[in-house]
C-alpha cells in the first residue's frame, strides 16, 4: 500500500477546523457539508459495488495468536507465537535428543545390550531373519548419512562416521558367537527363515496344539 | 508528547519552559554545536521529562488548579466517553480530504500488531546461516575477469524461408517454459524463505462439507492465518469430482509467521514421525522451490494441534502439502538453505 505523501492532516480529529472547508472545495459537484457526512454518503455509494475512485480498506482477519514459550529437550527455551493456549510447551523428543539430527551423540544410537544373552538365544534358535536392520544395510548406511551432508558439514560427517564404526564393532563382537559371517546378500537371510522353518516340528500348519505338543514332548522323554 | 502524558494533571497546567528549565545549564565556552545544542534545549527537554523529574507543586499552584472551574467556564461542549475515531472505510486517493490513517497507526483498518518476538529460526539465518553460506560457495573470480555473457537460450529460425526474417525467436524444445538461471551466491543474493504455502486437498469434501470445516481449522491452528477454500480444477469421473467443486483449502505464510511455521516443522515435528528418513531429495520445481508432504498421522504431531486433539475428528484429520518458496534460483541452493535450516534430504538428487 503505496501512499502519496499529501499534505492534508490525516486524521480528521487534529484537523477538524480546515476539513469542512477543504471538502466543499475538493468536491464541488457535493453541497456543501461537514465531513462526516461527505463519508457515509460516499460510502454507502461504494458498498453497492466497487467503484474506480475508492479503495476498500479491508480489516485483516487475525486469529488470536498467543506468546507460547517452548522448552526443548535439552531445557533450551525459546518463544514462539501460536495458536496453542498453552503457555508452555515441553517437547519429549524433537532435533535434539533424535539421532538424525545429532549423530554423533552415543546414547541416541541403538546400540544392542545383551547382556543375558537372550537375543543371542533368539537367533540362534530363529535365525537373523527377524532382525529390523541386518549389519550390511548398516555398514551401507554410514557412508549415506555422510554423504548426505554434502561436505559442508564434513568433520561432522567424519566423527559420525567414526562414531558409527565402534558401534558396529561393538555389535559384530556381540553377534560374533551367534553367527559366523554375515550374510552377503539379502537372499541368505531368506533361506536362513526357511531352513528354520524346516528345521522346525511338523506342527506348524495343521499339526498339534501346543498342549498336544507338550504331552507328546513328555511321553517321548519317558521313552 | 508522550512524556507530558505520563504527568500528572496538575503537573500538566504547569507551563513547559518551567519544566526545561532545569535541564538546560548553559556552556562557558561558545562553540557552534553549543549553540545549536542550546537551541534545541526546549525540545530535547520536553521529550528527556519524565514523572519522576516533574518539579513539585507550590501551595499557591495548587490553590490556583480548579478543574471544575474550567468545565464550568468551557464554552463547548467535549465529545461523550463513547466517542471514538472510526477511520474511513475507503482509501479515495491522496487528493481526497478524507485520508486513512497509516497502517502503523493502531486505529487504522490495516493495523497488523506485532512483531511480538523475533523467530529463533530467523535470527539463526541473520546471523550465522547467510554468511555461512556466503562464504561457503564463494568462488573466486580474479578481478579484470571479462563477465560471461549468457548465450541466447531462443532458438532462432534458420533463414530457409524469407518468412523466418523478422520473426520472434521460438522458446526451447519440449516446452515454451523458459527455465530460471542459477545466481550465484553473492553477498547481496543469498536465498532466504519468501514464504511457506501450506495446502490440503480433502475430495471427500465433496461428499461432506465437514471435512472442509476440519481442513481449515486445522490449517488456522497450524498457520495462525485463515485458509481459503480452493476449488477442483477439472472434472474427473472416476474420483466422482466436478470442476469448481470446494474440495481443499490452502494459506501461505510469510516473514515471521513462515520461519516459525519450519522451525516447528524441523525441530518439534519431523523428530516425532517415526522411522522418518527425511525430505526425498528429489522434490523441487527446479526453481528453488521445495515441497514435502505431511499424512494425516504427521499433521497431528504438531503441537498445536495436539494441544487439543479432541476438538478435531480423527477421521476426517486432513493431510496436507508444504511448499517452501524460496529466493534461490536453483533446487540445489535451495536443498543447501534447507539444510542449513536443519532439514534432512535423503535418496537420489535430481538437479
Amino acid at each position: 500500500m503505496g501512499k502519496l505523501p499529501s499534505t492534508i492532516l490525516r486524521r480528521p480529529s487534529l484537523a477538524t477546523g480546515c476539513l469542512p472547508s477543504t471538502a466543499s472545495l475538493a468536491l464541488p459537484h457535493h453541497t456543501p457539508t461537514s465531513a462526516a457526512t461527505v463519508n457515509q454518503s460516499s460510502s454507502q455509494h461504494a458498498a453497492a459495488g466497487q467503484v474506480r475512485h475508492a479503495t476498500f480498506v479491508p480489516r485483516s482477519r487475525r486469529p488470536y495468536q498467543f506468546t507460547q514459550l517452548v522448552q526443548l529437550s535439552d531445557g533450551s527455551t525459546f518463544t514462539m507465537r501460536t495458536t496453542s493456549p498453552l503457555a508452555l510447551y515441553k517437547s519429549a523428543k524433537d532435533s535434539r535428543n533424535h539421532v538424525l539430527w545429532q549423530p554423533t551423540e552415543k546414547s541416541l544410537r541403538n546400540v544392542e545390550v545383551d547382556e543375558a544373552g537372550k537375543l543371542a538365544a533368539f537367533r540362534e534358535r530363529y535365525g537373523t531373519s527377524w532382525d529390523l536392520e541386518t549389519p550390511t544395510a548398516e555398514s551401507a548406511e554410514a557412508p549415506s548419512a555422510s554423504g548426505k551432508q554434502e561436505g559442508s558439514k564434513a568433520d561432522a560427517a567424519a566423527a559420525s562416521k567414526e562414531g558409527k564404526e565402534k558401534g558396529e564393532k561393538k555389535e559384530v563382537e556381540a553377534k560374533a558367537p551367534t553367527q559366523e559371517a554375515a550374510p552377503a546378500d539379502p537372499f541368505d537371510s531368506l533361506v536362513d527363515l526357511i531352513s528354520a522353518y524346516a528345521s522346525e516340528d511338523k506342527n506348524i500348519k495343521g499339526g498339534l496344539s501346543a498342549k498336544d505338543q507338550a504331552r507328546k514332548d513328555k511321553s517321548g522323554k519317558k521313552k | 508528547m508522550a512524556s507530558l502524558r505520563g504527568l500528572s494533571r496538575p503537573a500538566r497546567s504547569v507551563h513547559v519552559p518551567q519544566l526545561a528549565r532545569q535541564t538546560y545549564t548553559a556552556g562557558t565556552i561558545r562553540c557552534a554545536s553549543s549553540q545549536t545544542a542550546e537551541a534545541a534545549a526546549p525540545v530535547l527537554s520536553e521529550l528527556e521529562n519524565s514523572t519522576l523529574t516533574a518539579p513539585q507543586l507550590g501551595d499557591e499552584e495548587k490553590r490556583e488548579f480548579r478543574p471544575w472551574k474550567r468545565a464550568a467556564d468551557r464554552k463547548y461542549q467535549l465529545p461523550s466517553g463513547r466517542y471514538q475515531y472510526h477511520p474511513p472505510k475507503y482509501n479515495r486517493g491522496p487528493l481526497h480530504p478524507i485520508q486513512s490513517p497509516p497502517s502503523s497507526d493502531p486505529v487504522a483498518r490495516d493495523f497488523v500488531p506485532g512483531p511480538f518476538n523475533l523467530p529463533r529460526l530467523k535470527q539463526t539465518y541473520h546471523s550465522t546461516i547467510a554468511p555461512d553460506l556466503m562464504t561457503l560457495t564463494y568462488t573466486h573470480v580474479p578481478p579484470g575477469t571479462p563477465e560471461k555473457e549468457t548465450p541466447q537460450r531462443l532458438r532462432g529460425w534458420d533463414g530457409s524461408s524469407p518468412y523466418h526474417k523478422n520473426r520472434a525467436l521460438r522458446g526451447p524444445r519440449g516446452g515454451a517454459v523458459l527455465r530460471l538461471l542459477e545466481r550465484d551466491i553473492t553477498f547481496n543474493n543469498v536465498p532466504e524463505i519468501r514464504e511457506i504455502t501450506i495446502a490440503s486437498n480433502v475430495p471427500d469434501a465433496v461428499h461432506d462439507p465437514d471435512h472442509l470445516l476440519v481442513a481449515r481449522s486445522v490449517l488456522l491452528a497450524l498457520t495462525g492465518t485463515t485458509p481459503e477454500i480452493t476449488k477442483t480444477k477439472s472434472n474427473v469421473v472416476q474420483w466422482g469430482i466436478k470442476k469448481g467443486d470446494k474440495a481443499g483449502v490452502k494459506t501461505t505464510v510469510y516473514g515471521n509467521a513462515a520461519y516459525e511455521f519450519l522451525d516447528r516443522c524441523v525441530h518439534l515435528v519431523f523428530p516425532r514421525i517415526k522411522d522418518w528418513k527425511g525430505i526425498p531429495a528429489t522434490t523441487g520445481d527446479s526453481a528453488g522451490n521445495l515441497a514435502f508432504g505431511l499424512t494425516p498421522d504427521e499433521v497431528k504431531l504438531f503441537p498445536e494441534i495436539e494441544a487439543n486433539y479432541w476438538l478435531y475428528p480423527a477421521k476426517m484429520m486432513p493431510g496436507c502439502r508444504v511448499f517452501i518458496k524460496t529466493s534461490a534460483t536453483s533446487d540445489r541452493q535451495a536443498r543447501l538453505l534447507l539444510e542449513a535450516f536443519g532439514v534432512p534430504f535423503y535418496g537420489p538428487i535430481r538437479n
